[in-house]
């Protein structure tokens, strides 16, 4: 190629991919270094969504704050809400009944599976597949439905509170679930049939945006990114909470790390959710619904750290208590912040148009990444 | 007086006034189809709220367009930037004169039918660069500059499996090659023992390239970074460039059926006993069945213009349908009605394809190209050529 | 060679072709075309706040406790109350309740004793002004009554 200097040399190219863009999933902003079409280096700016979670929580008590850590990864609600009362329980050494912990599971892997949805439905869509998105919104409607009969709200539940639950299941509760179970089943068969053998998805996505196991426990990426890379490592089953050792499941993984894999290793885990979700619902036992748990809660001085499997990694909270009502400090840690970090080396040689592929299968939540 | 209805130029003037004022329409329904379609794939409904079953869509979206502001970049050059649109439209426009609607309606028979289309389709990728160059963007000359690559890429194969027709029809007419399918009586994708049906395979993914449509639409695509050669393009200009795309799509599909589909001629052409059943019973019954889905519609919408409107089209599709009863007048619409009842179908497989699948990456796309289709296409060209040397 | 013949014969295109022609049928499109068809709201919904009344007496549920203003994490609940001088008891006067910062987290439902303050199925809550969402015991008690909707 010639040396002349026009206005389409190709030296070092700095192109912004701003916070407003169809494929951010939210408002990040990536500054892409490229040259010509290969991408040399990116820079995350974040922050746009940063909302003080964390301060606010030193300012309310441990009840009150419960309805703003949904608002962190607002696609899957109630995973946060498990963490963050797990947490407050684990402080305070409340006993959970058995009947709360199985309901806890079942809208976890309720909202394990709507959050796979949304993640499927929009990665597709980057990728230029523009029906996934509904047909995986439609199936998503239906577990919102379940959600809306049982707590009251969709999207941003607060459906959990310390010690248990709030509400009791509703009368169709069980009959909702085993519906939505076999009807979903059918359902993930025709996503692989629309993508998985699809010649031009494989294109896309198969050696795109490789992260290898080294190099994801050296970032301390979580999660099915991972699981793809081939680390067998769910929380679910390396640190049981919550009664997940009474159920029978798999943790999918994979071999090589890429875009393809993280596909796969998502799609797996939506039969595995399923099945447990099965097992769950067949195995509802009776009793109370919350703990022993006074009205003005104030948990002992000390510290406590409970992570569980959101459906992006692991979601960790770390409270500290000074033994008033009220947190002296939560940290959360959010899965999509500590994954994103990869994004650089992830996209490192790859075209820009695999640029918002590799954004979209770490599976990003701005409300998380910015709290 | 009489000199004027006896000129030769009457019959092309009048066909081609018709076309030219009939197509924006034309276009502005394709447009509501594709959504439509969209739609059904998709599990929603689509437009539905202007007219009935929002079949006045394109009215709205016509006067939206009309009456946008007209905003040209301060330093764009303007009469490239005017000159742009216009000439991807012409193009487009003009590659209807020779396409064989029926056998009595058509603007031209040149006897270089197919020439003249691949020229002026190749003519309309020039409109993209200046559209692009003119814009005085950065991103849109790279955007426009990726769009032409493709579709000059795409040609290659295009043009190969067209010759491999013309092998077998012998003539470059557009009537010719209509008329030499009606001869042998097989349409040409379906002769020469089956084996013509990969350069029709070969020109239909062609033709998604050429046109722009998913899955190779990347240089279209709102996710990509660089935006396509017609972001600085708004109001009655984008309409030009809509209506450009349009039009070759109508026009990569006409060629498609006339080269390998038979273009008006109905299935099994020669075979006398069905010609009661597929010339006269199918497109009536096509025609009641869909005034009859109109009738039910207006039944089912509460406004009373919604109703007026349903019903004018179910009375136009059964007075339509009854036209066909009548021979002499079946005689002259009954090729027109084929020629547009296959192009209507190939649209909506171009649709089905767009809601299926996802798009190709840039090199990708340039790797279908040359390091498959044309191979292919060449590949089919020499061994089509020799099975016909050896049967003919 | 099965490989090869399907990958010559683009079987898995037309597989995926199949799926989305397969979804076409008219009976599974799940467009509910709102406001024309109203969604189905669950009853245990949290939407719109509501002071409830006794159904025969008409007169307020609430005691006046404040435990929902105590229990809201925005603060945004006002209870105004005076102490009625024959009956020894607080009786409600003024109920304010801010719903342009309320989250409808349901902590003030949950926190009252007596199930007078209730958030019920109603979600159309829009207002032309700010002050327009700062609801007093008149709105709380009688609901929002959106504008109906006119073809």
């Amino acid at each position: 190629m010639a040396t002349q200097s026009t206005f389409l040399d190709t030296n070092e190219l700095v192109l912004n991919m701003g916070p407003q863009h169809p494929s951010t999933h939210g408002v990040l902003r990536v500054i892409l270094r490229l040259d010509g079409e290969k991408v040399l280096g990116t820079e995350c700016v974040i922050g746009y969504l940063h909302r003080g979670v964390e301060k606010i929580a030193e300012n309310r008590t441990y009840q009150q704050f419960a309805p703003y850590v949904d608002r962190m990864d607002y696609v899957a609600a109630v995973s946060n809400g498990l963490g963050y009362c797990m947490a407050v329980e684990a402080l305070g050494g409340v006993e959970i009944p058995e009947r709360a912990q199985c309901v806890r599971v079942i809208l976890t892997e309720l909202n394990r599976i709507a959050s796979h949805l949304l993640w499927l439905g929009t990665h597709a869509l980057d990728i230029g597949a523009m029906t996934p998105v509904f047909y995986c919104f439609r199936e998503r409607e239906e577990v919102l439905k379940i959600f809306e009969k049982y707590c009251g709200a969709r999207l941003t539940t607060h459906s959990f509170r310390i010690g248990g639950l709030q509400y009791e299941t509703y009368d169709t509760f069980e009959k909702d679930c085993h519906t939505f179970c076999d009807w979903f089943e059918k359902k993930v068969d025709e996503y692989e049939e629309l993508l998985t053998t699809n010649r031009i998805w494989v294109g896309r996505t198969k050696g795109v945006g490789i992260l290898n196991a080294e190099a994801c426990k050296a970032y301390g990426v979580t999660g099915p990114v991972l699981r793809a890379a081939g680390v067998e490592w769910d929380l679910r089953k390396a640190q049981p909470y919550c009664g997940y050792e009474k159920y029978d499941f798999d943790i999918p993984t994979c071999q090589n790390g890429d875009t393809y894999d993280r596909y796969i290793v998502r799609m797996q885990e939506f039969r595995q959710s399923v099945r447990i979700i099965r097992q769950a619902v067949d195995s509802l036992p009776e009793g109370p619904i919350k703990g022993k748990v006074s009205k003005v809660y104030k948990p002992p001085i000390g510290e406590a750290y409970v992570s569980i499997e959101a459906p992006k990694g692991e979601l960790g909270y770390y409270v500290v208590s000074d033994g008033s009502t009220q947190p002296y400090r939560l940290r959360v840690r959010p899965p999509s912040l500590v994954n994103l970090q990869a994004l650089d080396e992830m996209c490192r040689g790859a075209l820009v148009a695999d640029v918002v592929a590799i954004i979209g299968t770490i599976d990003i939540v701005l409300g998380e990444v910015d709290r | 007086m009489e000199e004027i209805l006896n000129s030769p130029y009457l019959h092309p003037v009048i066909a081609t006034l018709l076309i030219v004022a009939v197509f924006p329409l034309v276009a502005g329904y394709i447009v509501l189809a594709e959504r439509k379609v969209l739609a059904d794939i998709q599990v929603r409904l689509g437009p539905m709220r202007v007219g009935p079953y929002g079949f006045l869509q394109p009215l709205a979206d016509a006067v939206k367009l009309l009456l946008k502001e007209d905003i040209i970049p301060t330093a764009a050059d303007k009469w490239i930037f005017w000159g742009a649109p216009v000439l991807s439209t012409f193009t487009a426009l003009t590659a209807f004169a020779v396409m064989p609607f029926s056998d009595k309606f058509y603007v031209a028979d040149v006897n270089i039918g197919i020439l003249f289309i691949l020229a002026m389709s190749s003519l309309g990728v020039l409109g993209l660069i200046l559209g692009g160059w003119s814009s005085n963007s950065k991103y849109s000359l790279l955007g426009a500059l990726r769009s032409a690559a493709q579709l000059v890429s795409y040609e290659v194969p295009l043009g190969f499996t067209i010759v491999t027709a013309l092998m077998i029809t012998e003539t470059l007419s557009m009537q010719g090659i209509v008329q030499s399918q009606l001869d042998k009586g097989i349409w040409i994708a379906f002769s020469n023992y089956g084996l013509m049906l990969v350069p029709a395979m070969v020109f239909l993914i062609a033709a998604f390239a050429e046109t722009n449509r998913a899955p190779f639409d990347l240089p279209e695509a709102e996710s990509e970074i660089v935006a396509g050669f017609h972001t600085e393009y708004s109001g009655f200009r984008f309409a030009l460039y809509f209506l450009a795309e349009y039009a070759s799509i109508f026009v990569i599909c006409g060629i498609a059926i006339t080269v390998f589909f038979g273009g008006w001629l109905r299935p099994f052409p020669n075979i006398a006993f069905l010609e009661l059943p597929l010339n006269v019973a199918f497109p009536m019954l096509l025609l009641l069945a869909i005034g009859g889905g109109c009738a039910l519609g207006a039944t089912r919408v509460s406004l009373a213009y919604e109703k007026a409107i349903m019903g004018v089209l179910a009375l136009t599709m059964f007075l339509v349908a009854a036209m066909f009863a009548v021979p002499m007048l079946n005689e002259l619409i009954i090729g027109f009605f084929w020629f547009l009842f296959k192009v209507l179908t190939l649209i909506y497989v171009f649709i089905w394809v767009r809601g299926t699948f996802p798009r190709f990456r840039y090199d990708q796309l340039m790797q279908v190209g040359w390091k498959y289709l044309i191979p292919i296409s060449m590949g089919a060209l020499v061994v089509n050529g020799i099975v016909l040397l050896f049967t003919s | 060679m099965k490989e090869f013949l399907k990958a010559i014969f683009l079987v898995d295109l037309f597989q995926g072709l199949a799926v989305t022609f397969r979804n076409q049928k008219p009976s599974l499109v799940c467009t509910e075309q709102y406001p024309k068809e109203r969604p189905a709201i669950a009853e245990r919904y949290r939407g719109a706040p509501r002071l409830n009344v006794h159904p025969d007496t008409d007169q307020t549920l609430c005691i006046a406790c404040n435990l929902c203003a105590l229990a809201c994490p925005e603060q945004l609940i006002v209870v105004g109350a005076e102490r009625n001088k024959e009956t020894r008891r607080k009786e409600l006067t003024t109920f304010i309740y801010d719903t342009s910062r309320c989250m409808f987290c349901g902590l003030c439902e949950d926190a009252c004793p007596v199930d007078a303050l209730e958030l019920t199925q109603d979600f159309e809550l829009a207002s032309y002004t700010r002050e327009g969402a700062i609801w007093d015991r008149q709105m709380l008690e009688e609901g929002p009554l959106p504008t109906e909707y006119k073809h």
